[in-house]
């Protein structure tokens, strides 16, 4: 496989991933909003928060494009603005749609290395996804849209998974999806830990959330879960250390290793696999104050990013960034 | 040469008068090759035509298949244009032009070979050499260099029209980096899923033969025979227009797509970028023109090329298909002495005509040209692609004017021919089958064999009238279908 490649393959499991992951996050925080009491309200900046964008900029160019509100948004309104950030705004990183455009790039770089079947899924959720996002949809609505975004990206794995040559490209986007899964359990947690409380020296509530939970797929085995734990465990012990739940740290670390262990820079890989293993294995979880277990979050989320950049060292070291062939010549 | 079936599905078809049709004969009846679709429309009705072509839209969305246009600067990604109404023709008269097809290119060769070599073709005045030597196409670096059995352009796309009489002719070959050949096999891949039925009886001959043939002619200039030859395909990138081609066929062919910047060369050999450290390379096959090869040698601003490309190739280290300076031979000046070339070098009449053409470096025709404006198609020499020309019946004074000018500034970039009757077949217009002019681009193959594509890719001119099939400029495309008539 060539140097080049390993970045697009890495890069097209990860955004794949983030689009199932941004499209439950997405339907997950709804749920929060039909679970909470109706004096608590949801604070919709938390959702830009977590995926690293600052929520200030954002409302504000939304309150000033809102006339007559003296820039301030209505509930909403917020609501309104962050959502359309999150699936289809054209100058939003971490929108659905943005994403869906980065993941036909990469695939489009490696378009030798996809078994045809896998090639037509990736186009047909692009298609379906500049199709229907554009639109401005109503909650119902939007349950639906990112459902069917969760349904066709599962599909495309699916095929992926049975058509596409075993190999180090193979190996590389199993990578990039567990990476960004891992990435995107963390950031869900941080919603649960800001959404309950702030950060605070107090030993922190248990949470249950099973709406969330629910929106991963997961409220059947966190039952399971519950059920044969010795100890007193909540859905953040779930979401961190379960290795049998297929979103949880643990199983995403476990998965990540396996998938590294035939490159040719193993080791760095699993020396930050470990590293993060152990930041898992040596906590009492319960035990943690909000803003300790908030802190570890973070901890976690440096450890994935390392992870990243060791997945892509040898690239970043001998990789001249490709030229954009700007200078196009006319075939016949 | 009609179906011994009387159809009522061209009833009404509307001949373009003076060309020959591909499916329906003068009588209004298909012609035999055509008698399947002709079946097809009298048993399902229009209706279902329209409908197969509904689908077929879908599925080349679905197929992800694309062409893309530069626009202001920026690339935009366009569905493939691809006609319900294949086009069809019989396997006799297919085996006749393609063994022309492979001679023509032979002779090419051959003609190549010498320019850089003795340059007997020119001190026989068979080729005036100042035509060859001020060629900006004729490049003096690869002088001397012989490549794996003498053979530079490997692959050509010769494309082929049709007179008034049917009767196949040569317009032009392709040499350099000729595209198109992954869009004859999608359209068969698309036609496949929209007319099961049409193909349940095989007489369609298969044409998914081309990527294992293409592959095994690569193979086959490998320095290393004996060996699994390590193969890329060189291309300019995501932006370029051909990029669907590109990736399509490393794909069909297993080998990797590498960019300028995936290739070094050290002490003449040519490495890949691998994973696992850098492999070297035995043949490259290249989508990138001449002179953006090898900054050292061409062009040095190219931003495409590998530096020390050309030497490894010269020294015979690794094998680039097409050869740099295959160009010189697909000059459309060069063009109209191919009949002559192919007398000189396999003492045999060529089997595929050329069409007509003047030279304007010639003083005598270039009068006639300038005189007859109005009636002739100028081509300047090196441009591909449909830009540049001049259709004389359809052109303005003002037109007229600046080509007039244009040639007398540069006589030797200019050819002209008579505007052809290009064959018609019916396209899908509006809902209604209406002629349209269309013609025929087969793919040709030298290594150590010689092979051609069965049919090639069809493009016609969807605009009413317009003889401009180019993809950039409004054409579209058919299958093509060489229907077995020997069984």
């Amino acid at each position: 496989m060539l140097l080049k490649s390993v970045e697009h393959i890495f890069w097209l499991g990860r955004y794949l991933e983030r689009l199932d992951d941004t499209a439950r996050l997405i339907n997950a925080t709804s749920h929060l909003l039909i679970d909470s009491h109706q004096d608590t309200q949801f604070g919709w900046p938390i959702l830009l928060e977590v995926l690293g964008q600052d929520s200030k900029a954002i409302l504000g160019t939304a309150a000033a494009a809102v006339e007559g509100e003296q820039g301030k948004l209505s509930v909403a309104d917020t609501e309104k603005a962050v959502m359309a950030y999150l699936i289809n705004a054209a100058d939003s990183p971490v929108s659905i749609l943005y994403t869906s455009s980065a993941l036909k790039y990469n695939a489009r770089t490696i378009r030798p290395l996809i078994p045809r079947d896998m090639w037509e899924e990736l186009n047909a959720l692009d298609l379906f996804l500049q199709q229907n996002c554009s639109m401005a949809v109503s909650r119902q609505q939007r349950y639906q849209l990112m459902s069917e975004v969760s349904r066709r990206c599962q599909m495309v794995v699916g095929v992926l998974d049975g058509t596409m040559l075993r190999s180090e490209a193979f190996d590389l986007f199993n990578i990039g999806r567990h990476v960004e899964r891992a990435d995107m359990t963390t950031r869900i947690m941080d919603v649960m830990v800001l959404q309950q409380l702030q950060p605070t020296q107090i030993k922190r509530p248990k949470f249950r959330w099973t709406s969330i939970l629910n929106a991963l797929g997961g409220v059947e085995s966190y039952q399971h879960y519950v059920a044969h734990q010795a100890a007193d465990v909540d859905a953040i012990d779930y979401l961190l250390t379960y290795a049998d739940f297929p979103r949880s740290i643990a199983y995403c670390l476990n998965r990540a290793g396996a998938s590294a262990r035939g490159l040719p820079h193993s080791v760095s890989i699993l020396q930050q696999v470990y590293q993060l293993q152990s930041l898992l294995q040596h906590q009492a979880l319960s035990e943690l104050s909000t803003e300790q277990l908030h802190s570890l979050i973070d901890h976690i989320q440096a450890g994935i990013i390392s992870l990243h950049q060791a997945i892509l060292a040898p690239c970043q070291a001998s990789c001249q960034a490709p030229l954009a062939a700007q200078t196009q010549q006319k075939s016949a | 040469m009609t179906a011994p079936i009387h159809t009522s599905s061209f009833s009404g078809y509307p001949f373009t008068d003076g060309c020959y049709d591909e499916l329906v004969a003068a009588t209004g009846q298909p012609r035999l090759p055509a008698a399947a679709i002709a079946r097809f429309i009298d048993k399902h009705g229009r209706a279902e035509l329209l409908a197969r072509q509904v689908l077929l839209n879908q599925t080349i969305s679905a197929m992800g298949v694309c062409f893309t246009l530069y626009s202001e600067g920026q690339n935009i990604d366009r569905g493939w244009p691809l006609d319900v109404m294949p086009r069809t023709i019989p396997l006799s008269e297919w085996r006749k032009t393609s063994a022309g097809l492979t001679q023509r290119l032979q002779a090419l060769n051959l003609f190549i070979d010498d320019l850089y070599h003795e340059q007997k073709v020119l001190k026989d005045g068979i080729v005036p050499a100042d035509l060859v030597l001020d060629s900006r196409n004729f490049l003096a670096p690869c002088r001397g260099v012989s490549p794996p059995f003498g053979v530079w352009a490997h692959i050509c796309g010769t494309d082929l029209v049709r007179d008034e009489s049917g009767r196949f002719l040569v317009l032009e070959d392709n040499l350099r980096v000729p595209s198109g050949v992954s869009y004859m096999l999608e359209n068969r891949t698309v036609m496949k899923r929209v007319f099961p039925e049409l193909f349940a009886d095989s007489t369609i001959v298969p044409v998914d033969d081309y990527p294992h043939q293409l592959w095994k002619m690569l193979a086959s200039l490998s320095p290393r025979p004996g060996d699994v030859p390590c193969m890329v395909l060189l291309t300019p990138g995501i932006y370029n227009s051909a990029y669907f081609e590109h990736s399509f066929l490393a794909q069909q062919m297993g080998i990797e797509l590498a960019e300028n910047t995936d290739l070094t060369v050290e002490d003449d050999g040519v490495y890949l970028r691998t994973l696992h450290g850098r492999k070297k390379v035995d043949v490259i096959y290249r989508r990138v023109d001449d002179i953006f090869l090898d900054p050292t040698v061409f062009r040095p601003d190219s931003v495409l090329g590998v530096p020390g490309l050309f030497n490894a190739w010269a020294k015979g280290q690794v094998a680039i298909a097409n050869a740099p300076g295959s160009g010189v031979a697909d000059d459309k000046v060069i063009y109209a002495y191919v009949p002559k070339i192919i007398e000189y070098y396999l003492g045999e009449k060529p089997l595929i005509d050329n069409v007509p053409t003047f030279l304007c470096s010639d003083e005598k025709e270039r009068g006639y040209v300038l005189a007859n404006l109005d009636q002739l198609v100028v081509k300047p020499a090196n441009e591909s692609g449909g830009y540049g020309i001049l259709i004389g019946p359809r052109s303005t004074q003002v037109e007229r004017d600046d080509m007039a000018a244009a040639i007398i500034a540069n006589p030797r970039n200019f050819i002209a021919q008579p505007t052809l009757a290009l064959s018609t077949a019916p396209t899908l217009c509006d809902g209604e089958l209406e002629p349209r002019h269309l013609d025929l681009r087969p793919f040709i193959l030298q290594g150590q064999d010689l092979y051609c594509s069965t049919g090639g890719l069809s493009r016609v001119a969807l605009r009413k009238g317009s003889l401009v099939v180019n993809s950039s400029q409004g054409g579209g495309s058919k299958d093509t279908w060489i229907i077995n008539d020997e069984v």
